[in-house]
């Protein structure tokens, strides 16, 4: 008979919590699967926040010589829609998806430290709300005499010099009052969150792979997150650093980006894009990860190349390293620079033509089955497509000068971030739905919402292509009548709101189908990896035992034999193994070994905005909870074992 | 049969504390990577004011980078008198590497102290800057080793013991000990000597 | 389940590593005092003795001597890594600031 262990003993000085219902038992949670559906839904909801950003500015340059947002508000809009989507909602929805996927795709229980997967939820909240607490209590003020000398209203007094912060602009003198602390301290906490994933990660995928699960048969989308955990491992202490300066020369008299102290304000741009630029690639390898899930399910095909796509993949994560200053092209860096940079900004268009040829290869002589995920991954590779060959030009930099701060540029990022990520994440969300939640979500709303999504995207981004290039520039609040930008920029405008409604019509779609959706089953789009073996809704304990994988696409070989000229055949035995799974995943025979929930992660998190908020308010009592609650929980944690110790009774009982 | 058994285990062959431990310290590479480059960026560049080396005291200097080099010796005997089983052994040996770790940071708050009378402080221009963040994370570091070791000491009090599984961990603590060292012994040279 | 026994130095030989960095120690202490004489080549010098005791501690003390490969791999790709990211931006700097 199945026995689950609980938490039996008094490990420490309050007992350990139990429940597995109800809202302590997600507090408390340290199931991998729990850890990704709360950091989907909290993405989820940034991406809503980061939107109706995007929408008021797309307000107020829907027509010239509009006041809809004064120039404040507009600063704080666009450096807090940037922000957002990328701190906020794309990095913690990738998250989400490598919390749930990672420990299924490698046949495993859970991560390798559980209770510091939770620590990275945690603190991704409350920096999320560390950093929206700016429109509560932080103060945007304008420097001495300068333009924009009015008062500022609320939701204007939110972090507004970019989300790139470019000293000395974003220092104390240009940036006055309290936004632009919260921004850089908000960066610093999100910033631990992924960096403790980003070992936790690591470490799972090296250590924790099952029976047989070797590295060259691992699914393509665990290899993108082991790619993206080196990329944030390796980044992350750049800009942990960088930020610091920031606050310090903007709370603690230091001099690092000042001038007048002999500092070196393009210092901050280097150390802000050795971090940015591995960003980027940050953002988009889990699409491609995704995508390269999805096109062989629905092609049914093998991926075309999964070697290529594999070491393409660690071939972009480590150009990523060497291609930064292309964003700085236009800055005072030195000539041999820039030629370098330009020259590697090229090479990393390379491995990433590699994957789109496979990608194509993969559907090429496929037998298609459009449902809404495969449609958003064909969408992605034409979208990212676009996007990567406006990237490319920006690799030749006499062009780039011409293309820099114009709406050029915000067209190529959001073909690549929204026509690229966000398809591609969409892509997954429809694809794991029902491993998700075991229910089928509508096929027809999701057609619709691809479909509005397509238009209002490419209505949106599209034209600005030929505005960046006619001249309009970045970060401006307004624009003149004369400059002739009205028609397009209303048309863009309008793109805004058709991707608006496309949203709602995804919501309105998940909320249903969670509710009334028909039950799904454990493979109902007959896949290839290992996480389709296990039921729907997937067990807590994921693998009833630890399953035993012999090859690439183990369960599509499980299910299939292939013919003379390599199509697939269905086994005999096939039926009555899919049945036989389905009744042992439901019902383990062994005894489960399952991480015990805590509530240290959350405590430890917690300190961390009373050290943000005592830095700005000079508040020794804040620093001090801060502390305490971390060192609270530091040793909560140190002495609490994981595994309740076996002793030879429990064993043979 | 207990599920640990049959679930496979670190494939790798490296136990996966000690892989994450690892995996934690090449981070730090670029974290203090970082603090180097920016104090080597600045250093030797022409502007006016104070500078380092018109307040340090290296023979002052050299003895607590001695003292700290020390701290790792007595910290690789305390892992190895773990391993031999002798629980005071160890005791006295984390102890000793904490105290000589709080001496290192004693002489670095005398030194700050110092340089702060005779007028380099945080705010007099880049030089400062570089100079106290860079290694006022290093000690904020060496703190952190201080309170993990005197935990560790205090663990092994109570309990019947440290062990070598399990809990928290003296060879993790060692690792991120001798991590400070090394961090100081390239401090050491590019900061006062080059 | 126990940590693994890979070869360790014993008690009297970790003294011994220690005594050499002591005495490498002195020796760029003396380097610093000696400037003069020795010239051109302190920096050099002292940057060898940095990097000597830095590979004595990580490899003895740290015991990444007698680890296994994977664990070199993430330290060494780590190093290397900032290495050369960190030469191009001072590199860089050097240059901007010559012109």
């Amino acid at each position: 008979m199945t026995k689950i262990i609980q938490p039996n003993k008094q490990s420490n000085i309050f007992k350990r919590p139990s429940s597995e219902t109800g809202i302590w038992s997600w507090i408390t949670t340290v199931d991998h699967k729990r850890i990704g559906i709360m950091y989907g839904y909290a993405a989820f909801f940034f991406l809503l926040v980061g939107g109706i950003e995007a929408l008021l500015l797309r307000i107020q340059l829907a027509s010239p010589d509009n006041n809809f947002l004064s120039a404040a508000e507009y600063n704080a809009m666009f450096t807090m829609h940037g922000t957002t989507m990328i701190f906020l909602a794309i990095m913690p929805i990738s998250a989400a998806f490598f919390n749930y996927l990672l420990p299924l795709q490698i046949g495993a229980r859970d991560v390798a430290f559980p209770r510091l997967n939770a620590l990275s939820f945690w603190i991704f909240i409350f920096g999320g709300v560390f950093l929206y607490s700016t429109f509560l209590f932080g103060t945007a003020g304008a420097p001495e005499g300068g333009y924009l000398a009015e008062e500022v209203s609320r939701l204007g007094s939110a972090p507004n010099g970019g989300w790139f912060g470019y000293q000395p602009n974003a220092g104390m003198k240009y940036s006055p009052g309290t936004a632009m602390d919260y921004w850089a301290i908000g960066l610093q906490i999100l910033g631990i969150a992924s960096l403790v994933s980003a070992f936790n990660f690591i470490t799972t995928i090296l250590n924790m792979r099952t029976k047989g699960m070797r590295f060259m048969r691992m699914p393509v989308f665990t290899w993108m997150t082991f790619a993206v955990s080196f990329l944030l491992a390796f980044s992350l202490p750049i800009i942990a650093i960088a930020l610091f300066y920031v606050t310090f020369d903007r709370q603690f008299g230091t001099t690092f980006f000042l001038t007048e102290g002999g500092g070196d304000p393009i210092l901050w741009q280097h150390l802000f894009w050795l971090f940015g630029h591995p960003e980027v690639y940050i953002l988009i390898l889990p699409a491609f990860g995704i995508v390269s899930e999805v096109l062989p399910t629905f092609s049914r095909k093998p991926l075309f190349g999964y070697p290529a796509i594999v070491f393409a993949g660690f071939g972009i994560a480590f150009i990523g390293f060497g291609v930064w200053a292309h964003h700085m092209f236009a800055s005072a860096i030195s000539p041999v620079a820039q030629a370098g940079f330009g020259l590697s900004t090229m090479v990393i268009a390379v491995p990433t033509g590699v994957k789109i040829f496979n990608w194509l290869g993969t559907i090429w002589g496929g037998k298609l089955s459009m449902k809404t995920p495969m449609l958003f991954s064909l969408g992605f590779i034409g979208m990212f497509l676009i996007g990567g060959l406006s990237g490319v030009t920006h690799a030749i930099v006499p062009a780039d000068t011409q293309q820099t701060d114009t709406y050029y540029v915000v067209a190529h990022f959001h073909y690549v971030l929204f026509g690229g990520a966000m398809f591609g994440i969409f892509s997954g969300l429809y694809y794991w739905f029902p491993k998700v939640w075991g229910k089928m979500y509508n096929e027809t709303l999701g057609k619709i919402h691809f479909w509005l999504m397509m238009i209002g995207f490419n209505l949106t981004f599209g034209p600005m292509h030929w505005l960046g290039l006619q001249g309009q520039v970045r970060r401006t609040w307004v624009y003149a009548e004369e400059t002739n930008l009205a028609f397009w920029n209303l048309i863009v405008s309008i793109g805004a709101f058709i991707i608006a409604l496309s949203i709602l019509v995804f919501m309105a779609n998940w909320i249903y189908s969670r509710r009334k959706g028909p039950e799904a089953g454990f493979d109902p789009w007959d896949a290839r990896t290992i996480e389709w073996s296990i039921p729907s809704p997937t067990p807590v304990w994921n693998f009833s035992k630890a399953p035993e994988v012999k090859s690439l696409d183990d369960f599509w070989h499980m299910k299939y034999d292939e013919d003379e000229e390599g199509r697939p055949v269905k086994r005999d035995t096939t039926d009555a193994l899919l049945l036989e799974l389905e009744e042992e995943g439901l019902n383990p025979k062994e005894d489960i070994e399952l991480p015990n929930p805590s509530y240290f992660p959350i405590i430890l998190a917690s300190g961390l905005p009373f050290l943000g908020y005592a830095v700005i308010y000079k508040s020794l009592p804040l620093a001090i909870v801060g502390v305490l609650l971390i060192l609270i929980g530091s040793f909560g944690w140190g002495t609490e074992p994981l595994e309740e110790e076996f002793t030879e009774d429990t064993e043979n009982e | 049969m207990s599920d640990s058994h049959s679930y496979p285990h670190e494939p790798t062959g490296v136990e996966t504390r000690k892989l994450g431990m690892w995996v934690f310290l090449s981070t730090e590479i670029l974290f203090f990577g970082t603090l180097i480059t920016t104090f080597m960026i600045f250093k030797g560049r022409d502007f006016p004011g104070i500078k380092l080396s018109d307040v340090y005291d290296i023979p002052f200097t050299s003895v607590s980078s001695f003292v700290l080099l020390m701290s790792s010796l007595t910290m690789v005997l305390a892992h190895n008198a773990l391993e031999n089983g002798d629980q005071e052994k160890t005791r006295v040996w984390l102890l000793s590497t904490a105290m000589l770790g709080a001496v290192f940071l004693a002489g670095q708050i005398y030194e700050f102290t110092e340089f702060y009378h005779k007028g380099f402080v945080l705010s007099s221009n880049i030089f400062s800057s570089t100079f106290y963040v860079l290694t006022g994370f290093h000690g904020l570091h060496v703190f952190i080793g201080v309170v993990l070791l005197i935990a560790l000491w205090s663990i092994g009090q109570r309990q019947n013991g440290l062990s070598l599984d399990g809990g928290m961990n003296l060879e993790f603590v060692a690792l991120y000990w001798h991590f400070v060292d090394i961090v100081w012994i390239v401090l050491f040279t590019v900061v006062y000597l080059i | 389940m126990s940590v693994d026994h890979k070869p360790h130095p014993k008690p009297v030989q970790y003294v011994q590593i220690a005594l050499v960095l002591g005495v490498l120690t002195a020796i760029e202490v003396a380097l610093y005092y000696t400037e003069d004489v020795v010239g051109v080549f302190t920096d050099p010098l002292l940057i060898i003795l940095a990097v000597g005791k830095f590979v004595i501690v990580v490899g003895w003390f740290m015991h990444l001597r007698f680890e296994d490969s994977l664990i070199n791999k993430f330290f060494t790709g780590g190093m290397i890594l900032a290495l050369i990211l960190f030469a191009i931006v001072m590199f860089e700097r050097a240059a901007a600031n010559f012109i």
